[in-house]
């Protein structure tokens, strides 16, 4: 129990405070929604690591490198928009993973719940500010050429199909494993180290 | 793998003959041209124009390179083939299917009511695809109706995987197509075919309207408005999340607490009811016989219906300042601990005596009002606000707390000085009346036999008469006192009288 706690407090104190950066981050329009955007992303870690009492010792072996591409930050210029969207995908990829989830022991019903609320409230503080964004870039895509729209738009689509291959490498993992106690473990674990290493690759961002 | 790419379908399309000027004789037939690859959904299309050969008895073959996922990129290639002879490949430009691929028509199934439509949406491509194997929670869709009757018309919503239409007219037909969409990828897809049904007959129980969900300290006040009187009401919440799930939901509504069979168009339950989230609401009114059909879901954001606590303020008088300190509500309950929303707090402060009273909007819980007037009671109160418009939500107002300032640095100075001035003048005037009492007490108490130095003159008087007492009363004004003299006595003596004076000092 102690280890749980001592692991805790090492996960969440980084967390905390990025989580308090995000709001830096994506404070372009959308003033009070990114406060409950970091809240609520931090939230979902702490769920994230509440899950379980601990990582079963016995699927350890059944682990897997599922190669989080950890450059895919380098690829998209810092732009605040980009950067949102990274982070929509990662979260509607997560929502949509636990939303596939059908065995029942693993973890407490309530739990689960409690992940996919928090997920989904992640994912409409994100569409409410992207939103407001694509108006704004509709507007301005009728007055752009195709020449430089189709050059803009190429540098997110290629650091979102890594994140695309990403997930679905997580998702072949849990159909391999016929959705099994272990499986939804291991991926539990690495959602959570997902989140957590996208958050902190935008702190360096920041930095920079 | 191999049963992965097996689920791709793969029509190949032959276009219409080409027709090249007589090729040089020779077997070497001619590859397709101008191949072209569509991807709807999970199935490859491939157009191309053949070469200038016969038609007879040609076939084309597709080879692809193995890939692992539709991410990935897909190498194609076809070539004709006629009995041995076989046409050099034609290479497609690799591309990446998901890319590439278009979004195809969802399924849509309908169900009527009177003045709404129940629609449920398959997403697009089948149940087993790899397309969009990652998306099937995250397309949003687009619907158009319109009346049948007046196809111009028409209303675009999104929509939902599971949703309703409302404000419909009953026993009307309406038509209406959906497409899907893909936010992220700005991909939109081909629309559905066209359905259409009509509306049922009015119910004879219209559904509750006007869903109003307030927090009132530790409950939650559901209101809404219904038309007739004496009937009861139900009310049921659902997890915002699940609509964004393809499939059924009807089973996953709940009934909340307090809100069955009530008879008000009103119903309390407490906070504890739901935990953080969002959840939709509807009601329903039955009077026994006859149930209405459910209202409109009214989506619930339990952060934004939250109440915000009056502050507490603190008052300190700093000189001609008063510094004012806000203050956390008191917690009733440990749920608005963690809500740390970004408040602005709207102060009020007047002076006690007039009713002018000023308003400041400050974001720090520590400020001061400067250059007051000193001595003067002065009473503030205040209110936290959300900071962003579009919610327009604040607390009541805390209590009026009302403070002294402190009395001026210049009064104090001038004070200091009226006292130093007082303190010197009387220094001697303390000194002069001591001496006085010192004088007396030592008369009094220690008298000399002699007779004052201060007593200049004696006159001596000579008297014939006998036994009278003589009282004169003579006044000797030496430069410091006043003495009064006294005869009081005569004394008989041969070589005469003699006045035996007693001197009375003052």
């Amino acid at each position: 129990m102690s280890t749980k706690a001592d692991v805790t407090r090492k996960c969440l104190q980084p967390a905390y405070l990025v989580g308090l950066f995000i709001t830096g981050i994506l404070s372009l329009d959308c003033n009070v929604l990114n406060i409950h955007l970091s809240r609520v992303t931090w939230q979902n870690m702490r769920l994230l690591s509440g899950m379980s009492n601990s990582f079963p010792i016995e699927c350890l072996r059944e682990n897997k490198a599922f190669e989080l591409p950890h450059e895919i930050l380098s690829h998209i210029q810092p732009v605040k928009r980009d950067i949102k969207k990274a982070f929509y995908e990662i979260s509607i990829q997560a929502f949509n993973i636990f939303s596939q989830y059908t065995f029942k022991s693993t973890w407490e019903e309530k739990h689960l719940k409690q992940i996919q609320i928090g997920l989904d409230k992640q994912l409409q503080y994100l569409e409410q500010c992207l939103e407001e964004e694509e108006k704004e870039d509709e507007d301005m895509k009728e007055t752009e050429e195709d020449g430089t729209k189709h050059s803009g738009t190429m540098v997110p689509r290629l650091s979102h199909l890594e994140l695309r291959r990403y997930f679905n490498r997580i998702y072949n993992f849990l159909k391999e494993k016929k959705y099994s106690h272990c499986a939804w473990e291991i991926v539990r674990v690495e959602i959570r180290r997902c989140f957590y290493l996208f958050l902190k690759s935008i702190v360096l961002l920041r930095r920079k | 793998m191999l049963a992965f790419l097996g689920a791709m379908a793969l029509v190949l399309v032959a276009g219409a003959p080409w027709v090249l000027p007589a090729a040089a004789g020779g077997t070497n037939l001619e590859s397709p041209r101008d191949v072209e690859v569509y991807i709807v959904d999970d199935s490859f299309i491939l157009k191309w124009n053949r070469g200038s050969e016969s038609l007879s008895n040609v076939t084309f073959s597709v080879d692809y390179q193995m890939y692992l996922n539709v991410y990935d990129e897909l190498k194609l290639r076809i070539r004709a083939e006629k009995g041995n002879n076989t046409s050099p490949w034609y290479e497609v430009d690799s591309f990446i299917p998901f890319h590439k691929a278009q979004i195809g028509p969802p399924e849509v199934h309908l169900e009527a009511e009177d003045k709404a439509i129940i629609i449920n949406i398959s997403p697009p491509g089948t149940k087993d695809g790899v397309m969009w194997a990652m998306d099937s929670s995250s397309f949003i869709y687009n619907l158009v109706i319109w009346k049948n009757s007046s196809p111009a018309e028409e209303r675009t919503e999104t929509v939902y995987p599971t949703d309703k239409i409302y404000k419909l007219s009953p026993e009307t037909t309406y038509c209406l197509k959906v497409k899907a969409r893909l936010r992220m990828q700005r991909k939109v897809g081909l629309y559905s075919p066209v359905y259409c049904i009509n509306t049922t007959v009015e119910n004879k129980l219209p559904p509750p309207e006007n869903i109003q969900i307030d927090g009132n300290n530790q409950n939650y006040i559901l209101k809404w408005d219904y038309k007739y009187e004496n009937l009861t009401f139900q009310a049921q919440w659902l997890h915002a999340y699940l609509k964004k799930i393809p499939g059924k939901h009807a089973d996953k509504w709940k009934q909340i607490p307090n809100c069955e069979n009530v008879k008000t168009t009103q119903c309390v339950f407490p906070q504890s009811v739901f935990s953080r989230g969002i959840y939709f609401i509807r009601v329903q009114a039955s009077n026994g016989n006859s149930t209405s059909l459910w209202s409109e879901e009214k989506k619930f954001d339990t952060e934004i219906q939250t109440i915000i606590l009056p502050p507490v303020i603190n008052l300190k008088p700093v000189n001609d300042s008063l510094r004012v300190y806000i203050g956390a509500p008191k917690e009733s309950d440990n749920k608005s601990v963690d809500e740390d929303y970004p408040l602005i707090y709207e102060i009020i402060f007047w002076e006690n005596t007039s009713n002018i009273t000023n308003k400041i909007v400050e974001k720090k819980t520590d400020f001061t009002f400067r250059n007051l007037k000193p001595l003067t009671v002065y009473c503030v109160r205040a209110r936290a606000l959300i900071h962003y418009e579009k919610w327009n939500k604040s607390s009541g107002f805390s209590d009026t707390v009302c403070e002294k300032t402190k009395p001026g640095n210049t009064s104090k100075t001038l004070l200091i000085i009226a006292v130093i001035c007082a303190v010197l003048l009387s220094i001697p005037v303390v000194v002069y009346v001591v001496k006085v009492v010192l004088r007396c007490v030592k008369y009094v108490f220690f008298p000399s036999s002699k007779p004052p130095s201060a007593v200049d003159e004696v006159r001596s008087f000579s008297l014939s008469t006998a036994g009278f007492f003589l009282k004169w009363k003579i006044y000797l004004i030496s430069t410091e006192y006043i003495c009064f003299l006294d005869f009081q006595k005569i004394i008989q003596t041969d070589l005469g009288i003699f006045f035996q004076v007693s001197v009375n000092e003052l």
